[in-house]
């Protein structure tokens, strides 16, 4: 069905005004020319406002209308006989929504963000990367085809790895950084395999067509086997980018961030990027039994895990993170067994709480800090909790794996990493010995003053 | 003479201007000027020849010394070389204003101004003759850039793999041109050395060893000057693609496939960053070759596309890694270095060009690569998602790269005074080059038309000849 004139100058807008904030800083950025404080605090706030309101009205326009699930489309980056890659969104009750309280929490972040990183040396650093991740999570929430899906999926992922190292002077940070990204680029592998597949198999890159209208879509044309092949792949992406099992291990390293991309990030939206994907990859889920089996198993597993684990954290974020994350397990729990609606609505309450949560808990520590200095001890719980019934030994084994955050990190270093490192380290010495022994006989002693000599 | 002529000649000129320049005896300073104004001046024209329908259209062609009894044309310019000219005369503007003005001498600016003739020669013909004597002249001025005795060793391997690259294109084109013509063995015999040759040259497993020894213990500026251009990736889309056979198409794309991964994985472990982009550099110039060869049109294009992309962002990459090293000092992977918020623009540059080099969307790389892999998939169907994972581990290797050369670590206190910002020429030029990636990455379609143009040409050209192999 055509879209409306008005529907499509919306969602235009609403995509379009982070994308414009992310050129402005960007650009300011590169030229070494910062803008003022002012000026990018009141400039994100204005570009976030613009963007939670023209959604707003688009979701309203949409309802009012009745029209039914419509394909945007704002050009093409290429086009062939062989099939293009164009720039469409899709425009249903699900994406707008998603979009209208995406943008809303990241005008909150951001305006919560000026105050809270006042005078900080990254704060223009700090708004390029919160609009790349704008501009990403609102172009994974209206995607009309897998590029511009994958396009917001890298995004988001590059913007939250760099806002992990945002505090770029200590190695901590850093190294926490790169092992998110390594996680990430998991993730994004998968995602960009499954949308290669997708387009090889059914033929079409388009959302609407491949889950748009439940079993009328393209989903249908899909065989039991290579509809549970590419879930799977979808599954490997989704597990990455909302950390469950068995990636959970980098959430807690995510909190080297400053607390609002914290919150952002791993509280509100992007640890629900994943569930989003699923429920807009419903109908393919539907053809594929074995897979929606594993992401029911999955959800409760990552559930009961972080349910778990989130009790012995010693600090408030990565305790939130966790919490968050038992929470997502459920969702994914609720997508599986085929409660959509319920799961929007949770995905939907559960950011905003725990939105409330994160950029509280400063606060709240320092509340808590003057109540015990001012009562001279610390304050009484007063609750009992439900692993005081589990006998004495399970209660200790629970607590060593909680402690260890269930050993994920030490399982994937044994599994995943140690062996790629030790294979490529063999490759590289072998293609050292090709040179040294096969080719060249004397290596020389490397000289400074000659390598300088390089144009 | 036609204006095309005149436009050809002028471009030609200007490096021919610098060469002679170079010989007399002008002061340093001056000749590095004269050469940023020619190459500056030869990009412009470069840039009016590839939007101007008229000049696109010149071919000279003859019959002599050419297998091909429609002859060859010594000099044209169409869909495919029209791109190619900007890029070769951007990659010379780049080099010579952002590379140190220590590291620069009068030899040096002879040979960069001699390697772009050479390379833009190469990109104006179809001539197989002419390509085997352009491509011995071009290694010949690479290992002149390495005759001191500190290079000894790098000379030697250069000498073997790229000697032996020339030796069999040599050889492999004087067999189709003498007693190959009319005759099917020696005709495949020739295009399997020329295959080999191309191989050789793009470092392309197993021919590969020579590519990070060259970065990481010779001197990276003329290694940077010599691979990104890729001739080796014109040579196959020149000679090889329109008349091989599928079955060698096949084998260059799987091998081209294999070290597209390889070199992404071997990138990652690096400790050396001249290596790690050694590595880089063998991974992406791999995929070019693998798009060059799956016979779709979308994987052709793709294959072009990210030739373009590839080139410019690891020529700013390793040159960003030059003006690193000129501050620093030789990089190890393996320590935190920091600095910044000492050197924000660098940082933020190799962090852009690092990004397009492995194609992440919003630069030019992203959509070459989705052509690329969408055709390499239908070619290939369980190879093809080769590039899905070497892109992975490039974008992994690279920011590990980033976060190794500027995080990890504050600047000292003691050191503030200590200036490591860049200066104005290098700031403007790296700036250039950043908006370039990012703006093609944004509004790709008239270079995506371009690129498919050309392979539509190259492809109608393979058809025609694969018919006329079978009318014979």
């Amino acid at each position: 069905m055509m879209p409306s004139l008005s529907l499509t100058l919306l969602v235009l807008v609403g995509v379009g005004s982070p994308t414009v904030l992310l050129a402005v800083l960007g650009c300011a950025s590169l030229l070494n020319r910062p803008l003022p404080e002012r000026w990018t605090g009141r400039i994100a706030a204005g570009s976030m406002m613009t963007a939670c309101a023209s959604l707003s009205v688009a979701l309203v326009v949409y309802g009012v209308t009745g029209t039914g699930q419509q394909l945007v489309s704002y050009g093409a980056w290429s086009t062939s006989h062989e099939g293009g890659i164009a720039i469409e969104f899709l425009v249903d009750r699900l994406s707008l929504a998603f979009g209208a309280l995406s943008a809303a929490i990241a005008g909150i972040v951001s305006a919560f963000s000026n105050r809270y990183l006042h005078r900080e040396s990254g704060y223009n650093r700090y708004f390029v990367l919160l609009a790349m991740f704008v501009t990403g999570f609102l172009l994974v929430a209206l995607a009309g085809n897998v590029e511009v899906l994958f396009v917001g999926w890298e995004f988001v992922g590059l913007s939250s790895a760099l806002l992990v190292a945002f505090f770029h002077g200590r190695p901590a940070p850093v190294s926490n950084a790169l092992r998110v990204l390594s996680v990430y680029r998991i993730s994004d592998a998968a995602m960009f395999a499954a949308a290669v597949l997708l387009r090889h198999i059914a033929g079409t890159d388009s959302l609407s067509l491949l889950f748009g209208g439940g079993r009328s879509g393209s989903a249908a044309a899909l065989t039991g086997s290579s509809a549970t092949l590419i879930a799977m792949l979808l599954i490997v992406a989704v597990a990455g980018k909302s950390a469950l099992l068995p990636f959970s291990g980098w959430l807690p390293r995510a909190m080297e961030g400053p607390t609002p991309s914290s919150a952002v990030y791993y509280g509100s939206l992007s640890i629900h990027a994943g569930c989003f994907l699923l429920l807009r990859s419903a109908p393919l889920l539907e053809h594929a039994p074995v897979a929606r089996v594993l992401v029911g198993g999955l959800g409760a597993a990552t559930a009961i895990f972080a349910g778990i684990t989130t009790r012995v954290q010693s600090d408030v974020k990565s305790s939130l993170a966790y919490a968050s994350l038992t929470q997502v397990g459920i969702i994914v729990m609720e997508i599986a067994v085929g409660l959509y609606t319920v799961a929007f609505i949770h995905l939907a309450g559960h950011a905003c709480f725990r939105l409330l949560q994160f950029l509280s808990a400063p606060n709240v520590l320092h509340d808590l800090h003057g109540l015990e200095n001012a009562i001279g001890e610390r304050p009484s719980r007063g609750r009992r909790y439900f692993e005081t019934l589990a006998p004495n030994r399970v209660r200790r084994l629970l607590y060593l794996v909680a402690l260890e955050r269930g050993f994920l990190d030490s399982i994937i270093d044994r599994v995943l990493v140690e062996p790629f490192m030790r294979i490529a380290g063999h490759l590289s010495r072998l293609d050292r010995w090709l040179c040294d022994a096969g080719v060249v006989t004397p290596r020389p002693v490397p000289i400074e003053a000659s390598e300088n000599q390089d144009e | 003479m036609s204006d095309a002529r005149l436009w050809l000649a002028g471009i030609t000129v200007l490096p021919a201007l610098v060469i002679a320049a170079s010989y007399f005896r002008i002061e340093v300073e001056r000749l590095r000027r004269l050469a940023v104004a020619s190459a500056a001046v030869m990009l412009l024209a470069t840039l009016v020849i590839s939007v101007s329908p008229q000049l696109r259209a010149l071919s000279i062609r003859t019959t002599a010394l050419s297998w091909l009894t429609e002859g060859e044309a010594i000099i044209r310019i169409d869909a495919l070389s029209s791109v190619l000219l900007p890029f070769a005369a951007g990659l010379w503007v780049f080099t010579v204003a952002v590379t140190p003005r220590a590291a620069l001498d009068r030899g040096g600016l002879r040979r960069t101004a001699l390697s772009t003739l050479m390379t833009v020669a190469s990109f104006l013909t179809e001539s197989a003759v002419l390509l085997v004597l352009l491509s011995l002249a071009s290694v010949w001025t690479f290992l002149s850039a390495l005759s001191d005795t500190a290079h000894r060793a790098q000379r030697r391997i250069v000498a073997v793999y790229l000697g032996g690259s020339a030796l069999a294109f040599g050889i492999g084109v004087a067999l189709l041109i003498g007693p190959g013509a009319g005759n099917a063995k020696l005709e495949t015999a020739g295009m399997w050395l020329i295959v080999t040759a191309a191989l050789m040259r793009k470092g392309i497993v197993p021919f590969h060893a020579w590519v990070p020894e060259v970065f990481d213990h010779g001197r990276l500026g003329p290694a940077i000057l010599f691979n990104a251009p890729q001739v080796g990736a014109y040579m196959t889309v020149v000679l090889v693609v329109p008349r091989a056979t599928p079955e060698m198409l096949r084998v260059i794309a799987i091998l081209a496939l294999g070290t597209a991964v390889y070199g992404a994985a071997l990138a990652l472990v690096q400790t050396s960053a001249r290596r790690a982009c050694g590595y880089l550099f063998m991974s992406q110039s791999a995929l070019v070759m693998a798009g060059l060869d799956c016979t779709s049109a979308s994987a052709l294009a793709g294959g072009l596309l990210v030739w373009l992309s590839a080139g410019l962002a690891f020529a700013g990459l390793a040159r960003c890694l030059l003006v690193l090293e000129a501050r620093r000092g030789r990089l190890d992977l393996n320590t935190y270095h920091g600095g910044y918020e000492r050197m924000p623009l660098l940082a933020i540059s190799f962090l852009c060009m690092g990004l397009a080099c492995t194609g992440f969307p919003g630069t030019l790389g992203f959509v070459g690569q989705e052509l690329l892999v969408n055709g390499a998939v239908d070619a290939f169907p369980t190879m093809g998602f080769a590039v899905v994972v070497a892109s992975a581990l490039t974008g992994l290797a690279v920011l590990r790269m980033y976060f190794s050369l500027f995080c990890g670590r504050p600047d000292a206190p003691s050191h503030s005074s200590v200036q490591f910002g860049l200066r104005r020429r290098e700031t403007w030029t790296f700036v250039a080059l950043v908006i370039a990636l990012i703006a093609f990455g944004v509004a790709p379609r008239p270079l995506v038309d371009s690129r498919f143009a050309a392979s539509d040409k190259i492809l109608l050209l393979r058809d025609t000849h694969i018919r006329a192999q079978h009318k014979h």
